[in-house]
């Protein structure tokens, strides 16, 4: 029986060492990502490709029809989707916006609000000296960060801030509106320190001091609503003259500049799919050879938006008396496969033509033919001016969907220096629009008031997404327009978005803006 | 760490080694009715003496006179001889019918039903349901109180839910534990998914199709904290276990089962047919120029009546020291949507050897299966377009039925996208799990396995240059191709220590465990392909995935390239971080545009833990289990979790006062217990991450490497295990020798820490993260009653019935936050979502606006606000009625099932149904245009399409006629079957069946949508089972 002990003994004691040496130390092996420092931040994994990175996903949100740009342009008279039937009803998504009538649970407020702040960090991060950044990578980090920042302080009037060595668990500290101006401001000059100096050129994808320059004026002429205290105007024309001095300055053919070719007028574009630019308000009958599926039969634009522009009340077409800026409507004669598709420019009115020059029908068969009059709750298929600023067309003849959107441009810039020099900063505001006003075939005004230049924004710089920006510096984003309800009219607490709840209940730092 | 499964084969060596034995001997056969009796199990009572039968029932065994030899057998009746003065003692066992008695696989070990002190519960092939069984779980369906089992959808092979005691987690995984012959599964897909390319993702698959049901002896489930706690941390949600037939026959015997049938869809839509389309159109003053011509049924295009059939060879054999089993199945199974249907072929082996006077036993249990999913375009995600069912459902009816029409204003053409779109999975699997158990000592067992479960899965999801109205897909062709292979090893050790002393038995378990889950794989999208020929837009896709792989030196996480950049991209993370461009050879001009992603990580799980069970007088039975969890996806200090659980039973029938009563088993039981869960959280998402940000082909072919290298996890060192704290007590009871007997549970289950998806405060790396919520708490609570009575006992006529039901009330008692969720999908309808979780209010709960008819114009009438409206997608009554007759050689049985007291979402009408539809040309439904609804009025998520879902299903109804052969043919038996599935269903929802659960997107799981979901076939199959 010994011999029998000794074998149980074996086992046992095998059966130990099986257990023992099997054990693991559960720790996490980076396989696919790379793990530096584990659970603190120890610097980026590669500060270039983290830049890279940060650029895609600013340009991703800028490119998107939905949540930043529908809250930029969708809450103000320059764009209106109505609810068309079963189409476009979306719970109200989108006639709230339009109508003043958000609530905090909005979707696209949540949504907005993560993807500029997650920037804001991801730009910190690469600032942060951990991280080893080259001084011009930290400067576009810089300019980045103070862009995204920007909108946060702009639709929100406060901003949270997290150090990059901030684990999950540490709950960000709050910028009021006054600090996170200050901080911005610190950040444009530092980027413009640290940015290369870069003119009209392919390479405007990228940030540039005048870039920075353009920012910092915009950011100047729009303090008042942040610090309370006027803007220093000289400051926005000296901005504004610095990136004029980079070789930037107003170009003629409107819309030849939305083309990815270089102009002078492009300070920063995006690499970004412009489809939805385009394709938004056409009609799912209106179609390119790239997009033979058609349009969204979306967005549109009030008809008294539309009658800012010189030009036939009822009617675009071809030598309907209108400037240049308002575009026109390809008919039967000029619809060319060669040139248009059949698909206008600027805004669309009236019956619509395929490329061939043969009227285009609706769904159900009805003509195509874009009016004037909508409801907010209840059109056809045809009702309501459509707007399209990027043309499927672009001369190449196959790459439609070609991907550069224009984020600054200088004629922006040229207006905000005429603002300026209006709003007190001296020089003659009437010269500087008349200048821009005749390169476009528009007639010149005698004087220019605040609501002259307003307007002339609007004309100019349509669906750019600056329009709710504009509107608030103009003390006009309350003003009463088609559709809006009218417990909004006046309404200033819509000045500033809601916080959205979840983003509330996960910083007890925040406050909710007032009226929400 | 990685384990090395066959490390220590010395041990195998070692545990060969024989040992001795002695004594005189008592000789003798047992039989049963057919013969000589194998594997019995003989004992000397009060000693640790014993002997198995060998193959012809004949035995050994030393003992003295005044011995009590007991022989027992699964299945038998328990005999006991006294020894006397003979030396030859025969036995005739006769077989055990009382259910009660039948045998359970718990975690590490078996028991009685009679004896488990949790509640547990087991299910044998022969009750198992029958028909077109494309996995496991359908073979339980309805039979256990408090188990719900639905389908997802009525695709071959669809995924399920299974809900063991209500919902606990707000993750998407509350699936329970699977565990198939002591291998728990990981709870993610092996097959890959896909992206149809304008229409969505893929729905998920059963991750059980890959067993072969006829393969299944016992499927147990495990439901209280006291019988799952052996399973920790994985055991919150239940534990389905799963064991395999192993060889029987003694004579050796060939099972040959085959079976055909024929499905269509239960029930299709009464849309408007062509000619009532036209003059509805006049009747409402639409325009008719929509009118093409042709009159087209679209549900009779995209549905088929499929012939579907299966067949399964087995041989099984059992011999002196042990048994082995081989089987081989073939099966194809054609879904009722076109272009839908799910192929398996598996093969197992299953072999049981005993060495060293039976001392030693090895055990292999292997299977290898091969799936070929075939996938109709169908996405519960679809969006405003649809998928292929709601292209049918609101296609125009006078347009023509050809793949080529492409007038429809952007709608889909339904033939165009079943001619134009296509998706497969094909996936090899297999698992196999090999133990040694050894007698160490008379009391002392020991058992040390291994398992290894590896698959290995390709999808391809294509649509062609043809497929009209999708944007960039026409004229240029998109295309998915993507790889999942995964590797699970288990290694687990545990030494059983059993003794009986005086009336004391003492049941002993120490046990260490160990799994290690790799997921790797590619994620490939591709466009602008030569060719429109599908198959072989697939292989190219693979072919030059593959050749670029192949040709990357070193590694890499992405590769790719596109008619604006030169050359090919690889992006590196290791050894650092870097873009290149090489020039691979090989021709990749079959394809345009081409971008790769891969992922590969592993997640551990460790765990030690024991048990004790006590029983005291076979009255009173103790089982106490503790588990320490330690799991990879948390950091050091919050790596384990320790979950302890304890039950006590009293078996009052063996009581005095009870023994001369009819109550033949009376047993109470009490349990408490404390499990785990981790599920979901995945790989390392407690530390900073970075990878290279997904790229994507724009419309026109370009990729941007504009995507860099960013954090996809965020430090968060305080991420823990999610636990479920539960309470039990249970009744069973049976009479006249359990002729009726039932049993009746009540249970709370208290879910806390959970581990949710939630915001961070931003500004954060991601918009969500992983964490633990403080003070969450959810709860669910239920009584579970079963009952049997077997109504007629007779020679020729047998008639037995059993019913069960279950009522589950769930609540989210505390929980910071508000959280949106269960996406409304179709036209119109972005951003709308019918579901809010929030504390006070069960587990999906809805939570929409209130509809109350319509207004003079026809626009619906309905609040501003979404609001809770009392009405929760979570049935609070389940239960399930089973009956069945046999006489002399015809058996029939039946079962029902149904479910209560849950809304359905009829997402399907909210996107399809509505005028605003028709007044855009879409077809609808006879009622929708008399509604009153306007033509004009936009349809919002509201409680107007929230029904209750409350239906009874004939699920099953089954004759079969066993052959009268003489048993000394070449067949032992033979049986013929015939079974219809899905054969009625009583419900008032107005959709095709209110047993849905369409993935629509969204922050949480979604259930109780219906959205377009693919239809549950009524099935009726001929089988027959032969034994030769």
């Amino acid at each position: 029986m010994k011999k029998l002990k000794n074998i149980k003994l074996i086992a046992l004691s095998l059966m130990a060492i099986f257990t023992m040496n099997s054990c693991s130390d559960l720790e996490i092996e980076a396989t696919d990502s790379v793990i530096k420092g584990a659970l603190i931040f120890e610097g980026v994994a590669n500060p270039a490709e983290a830049l890279s990175g940060l650029y895609g996903q600013t340009w991703g949100m800028l490119g998107d029809q939905a949540n930043f740009f529908a809250l930029n342009e969708v809450t103000t008279d320059e764009q209106v989707i109505p609810t068309r039937g079963s189409d476009w009803g979306d719970n109200g998504l989108w006639r709230s916006l339009h109508a003043h009538t958000w609530k905090i649970d909005h979707g696209f407020l949540l949504t907005t609000w993560n993807q500029l702040n997650e920037k804001v960090l991801k730009a910190t991060e690469i600032i942060d000296p951990l991280s080893n950044a080259s001084s011009q990578q930290v400067a576009e980090a810089k300019f980045l960060r103070a862009f995204n920042m920007y909108f946060v302080l702009d639709m929100w009037g406060q901003a949270p801030f997290r150090n990059a060595t901030d684990g999950a668990s540490v709950t960000p500290s709050v910028f009021s509106a006054s600090e996170a101006y200050d901080f911005i401001i610190n950040d444009l000059n530092d980027a413009i320190a640290g940015l290369p100096n870069i003119g009209p050129s392919s390479e405007t994808k990228g940030a540039s001091k005048a870039a920075a320059n353009f920012l910092k004026a915009k950011v100047i002429l729009n303090s008042e609503r942040y610090t309370g205290s006027e803007p220093n105007y000289n400051e926005v024309i000296s901005a504004v003259d610095a990136v004029e001095s980079a070789g930037f300055g107003l170009q003629a053919g409107y819309f030849d500049l939305f083309l990815p070719s270089v102009d002078t007028e492009t300070v920063l574009y995006g690499e970004i799919g412009i489809g939805n630019r385009i394709w938004n308000g056409m009609h799912y009958n209106i179609v390119s050879p790239d997009n033979g599926g058609g349009g969204w039969n979306g967005f549109s634009t009030l008809a008294e938006f539309y009658d800012l522009f010189e030009g036939d009340a009822n009617q675009n077409y071809v030598g309907s008396g209108q400037e240049e800026r308002r575009g026109f409507v390809p008919d039967a004669s000029n619809a060319d496969p060669n040139t248009n598709y059949g698909i206008g420019y600027g805004f669309l009115i009236g019956q619509q033509y395929d490329a061939n020059g043969n009227a285009l029908s609706d769904r159900a068969g009805n003509p195509l033919n874009f009016t004037r009059d909508f409801d907010l709750q209840n059109s056809s298929e045809t009702q309501a001016i459509r707007v399209i600023k990027y043309h499927p067309y672009d001369g190449s003849g196959s790459a439609s969907f070609r991907a550069h959107e224009i984020i600054l441009r200088f004629a922006d810039a040229h207006l905000m220096r005429a603002e300026a020099m209006l709003r007190g900063g001296g020089g003659s505001a009437t010269a500087e629009v008349n200048e821009l006003r005749a390169l476009r075939g528009a007639s010149p005004l005698s004087s220019v008031s605040l609501d002259d230049m307003i307007d002339e924004r609007g004309r100019e710089l349509y669906v750019e997404f600056f329009r709710r920006n504009d509107l608030l510096r103009f003390d006009q984003f309350t003003k009463n327009w088609e559709f809006k309800d009218p417990a909004s009219v006046g309404d200033t607490t819509r000045n500033l978005f809601p916080i959205p709840l979840d983003a509330l209940i996960s910083n007890p730092n925040l406050v909710q803006n007032p009226g929400y | 760490m990685k384990q090395s499964l066959f490390k220590h084969p010395l041990f195998l060596i070692a545990l060969l080694v024989s040992s001795v034995s002695f004594g005189q001997a008592i000789k003798g056969t047992v039989s049963d009715a057919n013969g000589g009796l194998p594997g019995v199990n003989i004992t000397i009572a009060g000693t640790t003496s014993g002997a198995l039968s060998d193959f012809d029932g004949n035995y050994v065994i030393e003992a003295s006179e005044g011995d009590v030899l007991v022989f027992s057998y699964v299945g038998y009746q328990t005999e006991e001889r006294t020894v006397g003065s003979e030396m030859v003692i025969n036995v005739t066992m006769s077989e055990d019918l009382t259910a009660l008695d039948e045998v359970v696989v718990i975690g590490y070990g078996s028991t009685t039903v009679k004896d488990a002190t949790g509640a547990v519960a087991a299910v044998r092939s022969e009750d198992f349901n029958q028909g077109v069984i494309s996995s496991p779980e359908q073979l339980i369906q309805g039979k256990t109180a408090g188990v719900q089992i639905s389908n997802t959808s009525g695709q071959p092979g669809a995924g399920i839910n299974i809900r063991i005691r209500g919902t606990n987690s707000v993750r998407s995984n509350n699936n329970p534990l699977f565990v198939v012959d002591g291998i728990p599964l990981s709870g993610g897909s092996t097959v890959a998914g896909g992206d149809v390319p304008g229409v969505g993702g893929n729905p998920a698959k059963n991750p059980l199709n890959f067993l072969n049901p006829n393969d299944i002896e016992s499927i147990s489930i495990l439901k209280d904290a006291s019988a799952t706690a052996i399973y920790g941390s994985r055991g919150a949600n239940g534990v389905v276990i799963i064991t395999t037939k192993n060889g029987r026959s003694r004579d050796g015997e060939f099972t040959y089962q085959f079976n055909v049938s024929s499905s269509k869809p239960r029930e299709t839509y009464n849309l408007l047919s062509s000619k009532k389309f036209l003059s509805e159109r006049t009747r409402l003053g639409l325009d008719n120029s929509a009118d093409y011509g042709s009159s087209t049924d679209w549900q009779d295009v995209i549905f088929r009546t499929a012939a579907s059939h299966n067949q399964n060879v087995s041989y099984s054999k059992s011999h002196d020291t042990g048994s082995y089993l081989a089987s081989v199945g073939f099966g194809n199974q054609l879904g009722v949507v076109e272009n839908s249907n799910m192929e398996r072929i598996s093969a197992r082996l299953n072999v049981n050897q005993r060495f060293l006077d039976d001392k030693l036993k090895i055990s292999l249990q292997g299977t290898y299966s091969r799936i070929n999913d075939q996938l109709a375009p169908i996405a519960g995600s679809a969006g405003f377009r649809g998928d292929l069912l709601g292209a049918a459902y609101s296609a125009n009816p006078t347009w023509p039925n050809r793949a080529g029409f492409d007038e429809t204003g952007g709608l889909l053409n339904p033939a165009n996208l079943l001619a134009y779109s296509s998706g497969r999975a094909n996936t090899n699997r297999y698992l196999a799990s090999l133990s040694a158990e050894y007698d160490i000592s008379d009391d002392l067992r020991g058992k040390v396995s291994v398992g290894i479960d590896q698959s290995d899965s390709d999808n391809y999801s294509v649509s062609s240059k043809n497929l009209n109205s999708t944007g960039s897909v026409t004229g240029n062709g998109r295309g998915s191709y993507n790889n999942l292979e995964v590797e699970n090893e288990l290694l687990e050790a545990t030494l059983n220590y059993n003794k009986t002393f005086g009336d004391s038995k003492l049941e002993a378990l120490v046990g260490f465990s160990y799994q290690s889950f790799r997921n790797s794989g590619i994620n490939s999208s591709a466009w602008g392909f030569g060719t429109d020929d599908m198959d072989q837009m697939g292989d190219d896709m693979k072919s030059i995935v593959n050749n670029i792989a192949n040709q990357i030196p070193g590694s890499f996480q992405q590769f790719g390239y596109a008619p604006n950049l030169s050359g090919v991209y690889v992006n590196r993370l290791f050894p650092d971080v870097a873009q290149e461009f090489i020039s691979p050879s090989g021709s990749i001009g079959a394809i345009k545009s081409l971008a790769v992603d891969s992922y590969d990580n592993t997640t551990e799980l460790q765990s030690y833990f024991a048990r004790v069970n006590y029983s005291y007088k076979n009255k009173y039975l103790l089982t106490a289990t503790v588990r320490a969890d330690g799991s990879s996806s948390f950091s050091k200090d919050n790596r384990y979790g320790y979950f302890p659980s304890g039950a006590i039973a009293w078996k009052l029938s063996e009581e005095d006062f009870l023994s001369d009563s009819n109550v033949s088993t009376l047993k109470l039981r009490v349990s408490a217990g404390i499990t785990g869960n981790q599920e979901g959280v995945g790989y390392g998402n407690y530390v900073r991450r970075e990878r290279w940000g997904g790229l994507g082909i724009s419309d026109s072919g370009e990729i941007f490497l504009n995507s860099g290298v960013g954090a996809v996890a965020f430090a968060e060192p305080n991420l823990k295990w999610e636990s479920t704290v539960q309470y039990g007590a249970g009744l069973d009871f049976g009479f006249n020798d359990d002729r009726l007997s039932g049993s009746i549970d009540v249970y709370s289950k208290e879910t806390q820490d959970l581990l949710f998806l939630i915001n961070t405060a931003q500004p954060a790396v991601n918009p969500t993260q992983f964490k633990n919520l403080e003070d969450s708490k959810i709860v669910n609570k239920g009584v579970e009653f079963g009952l049997a009575y077997d109504l007629v006992q007779s020679e020729d006529f047998n008639w037995s019935a059993s019913f069960n039901v279950a009522y589950n009330d769930n609540m989210v008692e505390s929980l910071t936050g508000e959280y949106l969720s269960a996406n409304v999908n179709g036209p119109g309808l972005t951003g709308a979502t019918a579901q809010k979780l929030q504390e006070g209010y069960p587990l999906f709960s809805y939570f929409v606006r209130v509809f109350d008819g319509y207004n003079a114009d026809g626009t619906p009438i309905i609040t501003e606000d979404p609001q809770f409206v009392g009405k929760s997608a979570l049935p609070t009554v389940t239960g399930g009625f089973s009956t069945n007759l046999s006489y002399k050689r015809w058996t029939m049985s039946a079962y029902l099932s149904g479910q209560f007291g849950h809304y359905v979402y009829n997402n399907t009408a909210n996107a399809f149904f509505t005028a605003g539809a028709f007044n855009t040309s879409r077809n609808v439904l006879p009622e929708t245009l008399t509604s009153g609804e306007g033509l004009g009025a936009s349809a919002e998520a509201s409680t107007r399409f929230l029904e209750k879902g409350d239906f009874v299903r004939l699920q099953n109804l089954s004759f079969s006629y066993n052959l009268p052969l003489s048993g000394k043919g070449t067949f032992k038996s033979m049986v013929l079957s015939l079974t219809g599935q899905n054969l009625l269903l009583f419900t008032n929802y107005s959709g095709l069946d209110p047993e849905v659960s369409s993935s629509t997107g969204g922050s949480l799981p979604s259930i109780g949508m219906d959205y377009g979901a693919y239809p549950n076939p009524t099935t009726i199959t001929f089988g027959i089972n032969a034994k030769f």
